[in-house]
Formats: C-alpha cells, sequence, structure tokens
C-alpha cells in the first residue's frame, strides 16, 4: 500500500496540488507557465514537476530551453481515480477558478507574443523553410 | 487550496492509510488491535491516530487503559468521497484484502480467547 501512499502524497502539497490543477486544464504546459501563474521561482516549479514525473503522473518534453509537462494518467488507473476526485473538490472553489483564469491569460498572453514575433520574421522575410529556392 | 493538500497529507502515510483502511470495516477498533494487526508499536498507532484525531478523521472513546477510535466524517464531505475513492482504489489491491482478512483473523482469535483478553493484552 505504499504506492497509494505515495499517490496522496503528491497531492499532499499545495504547490503541487496547484500544478496538477493546471495541468488539468490544458494539454501540454511548459515550466515558465507554471512559474508565471503561480509566482514561484523555476528551481521550485522544476523540482516540482520532477517529482510528479517520477512517480508517473507526467510526461516530459523538451522545448529548447524549457521543459513541458503533460499528463500521463492510464484511464482508470489510481492516478486517473484522484484526479477526477481533486477537480471535483475544487472546481466550485472560487481560488482554484482564479487560477485556471490566469492560466488562460497567460497562454493568450504567450500566443500574442508568439503571433507578433512570426509577423515581425515575416516582415523581415520569409522563414527559411518557406523561401522559395 | 491549503485545506485540500491537508486532506490529502492524511492519507500520504502509509500507516495511516492503513489505519484507515482498517478503520472502514469495522465500527470501531482498540488501538491494541491495530498494533496486532499492522506489527507496529503503540507509540507508532497513537501518534497516527492523534493525528488523525485531530484532522476529525476519527472520535476517540476510552475503555480502561485503552483508547477505541471509530471514523467520524460527515456523509458527503470531502473526508467522505476521499474514503470512498481509497476503497474503490484498494478494494482490489491483494495487500489491502489480506490485511483485512488479518484483521477478522485477529479479532476471532481475540474473541476466543478468555474474556477477549489474552490475544493482545487488552483491559
Amino acid at each position: 500500500m505504499r504506492a497509494e501512499a505515495r499517490f496522496f502524497k503528491s497531492l499532499a502539497d499545495e504547490t503541487r496540488l496547484k500544478i496538477l490543477w493546471l495541468l488539468s486544464a490544458t494539454e501540454e504546459l511548459c515550466v515558465c507557465d507554471v512559474i508565471k501563474v503561480l509566482g514561484i521561482t523555476q528551481s521550485k516549479a522544476s523540482r516540482h514537476l520532477r517529482y510528479l514525473y517520477h512517480l508517473g503522473w507526467v510526461t516530459d518534453r523538451r522545448d529548447g530551453l524549457w521543459m513541458n509537462y503533460r499528463l500521463s494518467l492510464a484511464p482508470g488507473s489510481p492516478g486517473e481515480k484522484l484526479l477526477k476526485f481533486l477537480e471535483e473538490m475544487l472546481a466550485p472553489q472560487p481560488e482554484a477558478q482564479e487560477l485556471r483564469g490566469q492560466l488562460e491569460h497567460c497562454l493568450e498572453a504567450k500566443r500574442h507574443t508568439e503571433c507578433a514575433k512570426r509577423l515581425n520574421a515575416g516582415r523581415k522575410g520569409a522563414p527559411p523553410g518557406l523561401t522559395e529556392p | 487550496m491549503k485545506i485540500e493538500a491537508q486532506l490529502f497529507k492524511s492519507l500520504a502515510d502509509e500507516t495511516r492509510l492503513r489505519i484507515i483502511w482498517l478503520l472502514m470495516a469495522k465500527e470501531e477498533i482498540c488501538v491494541c488491535d491495530i498494533m496486532g494487526v499492522l506489527g507496529i508499536t503503540q507509540s507508532k498507532a497513537s501518534r497516527h491516530l492523534r493525528y488523525l484525531y485531530h484532522l476529525g478523521w476519527v472520535t476517540d472513546r476510552r475503555e480502561g487503559v485503552w483508547m477505541n477510535y471509530r471514523l467520524s466524517v460527515t456523509p458527503g464531505s470531502p473526508e467522505d468521497k476521499q474514503l470512498k475513492l481509497l476503497a474503490d482504489i484498494l478494494s482490489s489491491r491483494p495487500e489491502a484484502l489480506a490485511l483485512r482478512e488479518h484483521l477478522e483473523q485477529w479479532l476471532a482469535a481475540k474473541g476466543q480467547s478468555k474474556e477477549g483478553a489474552a490475544a493482545c493484552q487488552c483491559s
């Protein structure tokens, strides 16, 4: 029953709880987004995400400097059941809703920045892959 | 969200998880039975039970030198829902089922012994 205790321990920390709450709202999340939304240091965010990674809650994908994480729970697994329970418990809470709102805001701002970057790049010349030979 | 994290912390320890799992099977359990079934010291059993007591998971009742504990979660409360989830997760685990079996055997042996006392030096 050690595995089950460990699973509950994953949620026994407020920061990890918040990270899982954010991850369950999106397909994939960059460490940089977690840092921004929760207002924590990179070291803290990465530490908790590595903890979740080693317990099998998330998988990682490197994208340049940053790591991206996504939930990786098998349907019907204890982790998935626990996550559903967490969703049900947190969904009506203003604090949790506000956090999801902040995440949306952060991702929206990021999309705009990336769009602007792409537009600028387009004005200076088409990206390398799109140039005619 | 600190309260929710605290709620999960109650079950984040293997011994506490086992104690709750045993308590779910019976109306009331003596500390001496928890010690016997889990093979832990009185100090460890009592420490975890007091932890659960202070967080409102259990109530206590003194009987002679021993304390008895029972679950005291309100139906529909987050704790109650968490217990149901735990039951759902553990009911298919052989280790958890063996522990319940062990509890039954332990209590049966206690019932057969003189005044139910010899098995765990109760009262």
